[in-house]
C-alpha cells in the first residue's frame, strides 16, 4: 500500500516536473472549453426556439450529456500522451532496475503507475469542472447527473490508462507506445459503427465491447451497475495484462 | 552470506553465464573480475532478482531470492551498472523516493535520506536534479541509493566507474568501511582496485568461472619461482656468475645495461628468500647496490593469463598450463578492453 503510494506519488510528480503535465491539462481544457462554448451557444438559441413551441429546455439533457460525449472523444487524443511514457521511459532508461530489484510487487508498481495516471487525469477533470461551475452560476441544471458524467469519464479514462499502460509496458520506446495507445483507442472507438453495419447480434456484441458506448447512459446521467461491472472488469483485466507483460519480459531478460 | 549453486543464464542461444557457482561469507568483500562480456552484470541482475536465472540457485542472506524475492530484495543493495535515477528528480527527491520503496521506516527516513547522502558526498548538490549532474556524480547518488536501507548485502557493478581518481580512493574506502557489517560484491576491470579493496576474487570469462582466491594467492599461483630485480655498479667486473653461483638461484638474465650499472632479474625457488644473499654478496665485492625489488606478476596478467586460457574447463588449476610471465605491476590501468 505504501509502495503504491510512493510510486504514484512519483508519477505524478514527474508529470509536472516537466511542462508535460501542464500542456496536457492545458490542451484537455481548451479543447474542452471550446466545445463547451459550442454548446452553451447552440443550448442557447435552440432554447430560445423550445421556449417559443411551449417546451422546456433541459440543460442536463440538452447540454452537458452532449458535452461530456464530447469530452470523451478528447480523452481519446489526449490519454495517449499520459501512458506513454510510463514503463517506456523507465525501461529505457534503466530505472527499471531500481524498482524491480526494490522489495515491492509487480502489482504494488503497476497500481502505483495506474494511480499516478489517474490523479493526473482527475486533475485533468477538476480543471474542467469550472466550466460547468459557470452553468450552476447561470442556470440551475440537477447537480446528480452531473456526477454521475464524471464518474462515467473517470472510469472510462481509467480504462484508457490500463490499456495505455500495457502498451506502454511493451516497448522501450514512447513514441512507440504513444502511437500504438492512440491506434488501439480509435479501433476501440470506430468499432461502434462497425458494429452499426452489422447484423443485429452482431451490433450487440460490438456495443458490448465497446468502451465509449457504455459512457452513453453516464453521460445521460445514469449509473447502471452493467456499465460498472464492465469498466472496472475492463480495467482489472487490462492491468493484469501488463502484469503479465511485465513479467514475461523478466523472464526473457 | 551469499551462495551462487550452479548459476546459469541463456538468453535465446546466447549462454551469458554457464554453471557459475561461488560463495560470500558475511562481512566480505568480492571482487567479480572479467573482461567485458563475461557475465558479470548479468549475475549480479540475478542475484538481485531483477531477472531469474534459467538454472540454478542463488541464496542471499539465507532466502533463495527466486522463491522469497520480496524478503530477500529487503537485504540488498545494489548499484547497476547504470545508475537508475530519474532525470526529473532531485537528489534528495530521488533518495527520499528510493528509502519509500525499499521500506525504510518514516520516522527514520529523514535522517538516513541525510546520513547517506553525506556519506557518498552528495550532500552538497542535494536540490540538484539528477539530470544535471555529472557522470561522477551520477555514480555517488547511485551509491547513495544503494545504502539507503542499510542492507545486510551490497551488490556494486562496476562502483568506481566514471569517477575521477580521488573520488575513486574515497568510493575505495568507502566500500572497505562498509565491509564487516556489509557483505558486498563488486564487479570492476580495474584489476589494481581488487587488489586494494577485496579479500576474495572471482574470474570469470565468457560465463564460467575461471579462478576464486585471494588477490595475493591468484599471483602466487600463477608465478612458479620468485623473481628479483637488482641493479649493480659493478665498476665492469663481470656480474652473473658471481650472482648464479648464489645457493638457491635458479637462473639470471642480464635485463637492462648502461654502462658500468647493469640490471638483473634473478629469478629464485619459491620460498627462499634470496634477498639477504644477494645484497651481501654484492656488498662483500665492493660493488654498488643501486637497487633491489622483488618483480611480482600484477593481477593484470593473472587476469590476461586466466582469460585467455584455452581450456576454460580446468578452473582449479590454471597455474600448470600458464607460464608467467615476468612484468612489472602496471597501476591504474584501465581494463584492457
Ligand atoms: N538482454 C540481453 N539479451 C541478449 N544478450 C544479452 C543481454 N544482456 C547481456 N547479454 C549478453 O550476455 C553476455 C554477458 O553480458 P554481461 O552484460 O553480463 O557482461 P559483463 O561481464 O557485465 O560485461 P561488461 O564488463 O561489458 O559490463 C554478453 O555476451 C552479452 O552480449
Ligand atoms: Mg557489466
Amino acid at each position: 500500500m505504501n509502495n503504491t503510494l510512493a510510486i504514484a506519488r512519483k508519477e505524478l510528480r514527474s508529470y509536472f516536473a516537466s511542462p508535460m503535465g501542464f500542456v496536457i491539462t492545458g490542451l484537455f481544457a481548451l479543447l474542452f472549453g471550446w466545445f463547451f462554448y459550442a454548446y452553451l451557444s447552440y443550448f442557447v438559441r435552440s432554447s430560445e426556439q423550445m421556449m417559443m413551441g411551449g417546451g422546456t429546455p433541459n440543460v442536463n439533457q440538452h447540454m452537458i450529456a452532449g458535452l461530456l460525449q464530447n469530452a470523451a472523444v478528447i480523452i481519446l487524443f489526449v490519454m495517449p500522451m499520459i501512458t506513454m511514457r510510463t514503463y517506456s521511459e523507465e525501461k529505457r532508461s534503466g530505472t527499471i532496475e531500481l524498482l524491480l530489484t526494490s522489495p515491492v510487487s509487480d502489482v504494488e508498481i503497476i497500481l502505483g503507475k495506474f494511480f499516478g495516471a489517474m490523479g493526473l487525469y482527475a486533475a485533468m477533470l477538476g480543471v474542467t469542472l469550472l466550466y460547468v461551475a459557470i452553468l450552476f452560476f447561470l442556470g440551475n441544471p440537477e447537480w446528480k447527473p452531473v456526477a454521475a458524467g464524471y464518474l462515467g469519464l473517470l472510469l472510462m479514462g481509467g480504462c484508457f490508462i490500463s490499456v495505455g499502460l500495457l502498451v506502454s509496458s511493451l516497448t522501450k520506446n514512447q513514441i512507440v507506445a504513444g502511437i500504438s495507445t492512440f491506434a488501439v483507442f480509435l479501433f476501440l472507438w470506430v468499432i461502434n459503427w462497425i458494429g452499426e453495419s452489422a447484423g443485429p447480434t452482431g451490433r450487440q456484441i460490438v456495443s458490448y465491447i465497446s468502451i465509449t458506448e457504455h459512457f452513453d447512459d453516464f453521460a445521460r446521467g445514469v449509473i447502471d451497475t452493467k456499465h460498472l461491472v464492465y469498466y472496472l472488469s475492463f480495467i482489472t483485466f487490462g492491468l493484469f495484462l501488463t502484469a503479465k507483460s511485465v513479467d514475461s519480459e523478466r523472464w526473457r531478460g | 552470506m551469499i551462495e551462487v549453486q550452479h548459476l546459469t543464464k541463456r538468453y535465446g542461444r546466447v549462454t551469458a553465464v554457464d554453471d557459475v557457482s561461488f560463495r560470500v561469507e558475511r562481512g566480505e568483500i568480492l571482487g567479480f573480475l572479467g573482461p567485458n562480456g563475461a557475465g558479470k552484470t548479468t549475475t549480479m541482475r540475478i542475484l538481485t532478482g531483477y531477472m531469474p536465472a534459467s538454472d540454478g540457485r542463488a541464496m542471499v542472506a539465507g532466502l533463495d531470492i527466486f522463491d522469497k524475492p520480496i524478503e530477500a530484495k529487503r537485504r540488498i543493495g545494489y548499484l547497476p551498472e547504470a545508475p537508475p535515477l530519474y532525470p526529473d528528480m532531485t537528489v534528495r527527491e530521488y533518495v527520499d523516493f528510493v528509502a519509500r520503496i525499499k521500506g525504510v521506516p518514516s520516522k527514520e527516513r529523514k535522517d538516513r535520506v541525510d546520513t547517506v547522502m553525506k556519506r557518498t558526498h552528495v550532500a552538497d548538490m542535494a536540490d540538484r536534479h539528477c539530470a544535471k549532474l555529472s557522470k561522477g556524480y551520477k555514480q555517488r547518488v547511485g551509491l547513495a541509493q544503494a545504502l539507503i536501507h542499510n542492507p545486510d548485502v551490497l551488490i556494486l557493478d562496476e562502483p568506481t566507474a566514471g569517477l575521477d581518481p580521488k573520488q575513486i580512493i574515497e568510493t575505495r574506502d568507502l566500500i572497505r568501511s562498509l565491509a564487516g557489517d556489509h557483505t558486498i560484491i563488486l564487479s570492476t576491470h580495474i584489476l589494481p582496485e581488487v587488489s586494494q579493496t577485496c579479500q576474495r576474487v572471482v574470474i570469470i570469462n565468457q560465463g564460467r568461472v575461471v579462478a576464486v582466491d585471494t588477490p595475493e594467492n591468484l599471483i602466487a599461483r600463477l608465478k612458479g619461482a620468485e623473481t628479483m630485480f637488482v641493479q649493480v655498479d659493478a665498476g665492469g667486473a663481470d656480474v652473473l656468475p658471481v650472482l648464479g653461483a648464489i645457493p638457491g638461484v635458479l637462473g639470471i638474465v642480464a635485463s637492462d645495461q648502461r654502462g658500468v650499472v647493469g640490471g638483473f632479474e634473478v629469478e629464485s625457488e619459491r620460498g627462499t628468500d634470496i634477498r639477504r644473499q644477494l645484497a651481501r654478496t654484492i656488498v662483500d665485492r665492493g660493488w654498488g647496490l643501486l637497487e633491489l625489488r622483488p618483480m611480482r606478476m600484477s593481477l593484470e596478467e593473472v587476469f590476461l593469463q586466466v582469460t585467455t586460457e584455452e581450456r576454460p574447463d580446468e578452473p582449479t588449476n590454471p597455474a600448470e598450463t600458464i607460464t608467467p610471465a615476468m612484468v612489472e605491476p602496471v597501476p591504474g590501468v584501465d581494463s584492457h578492453e
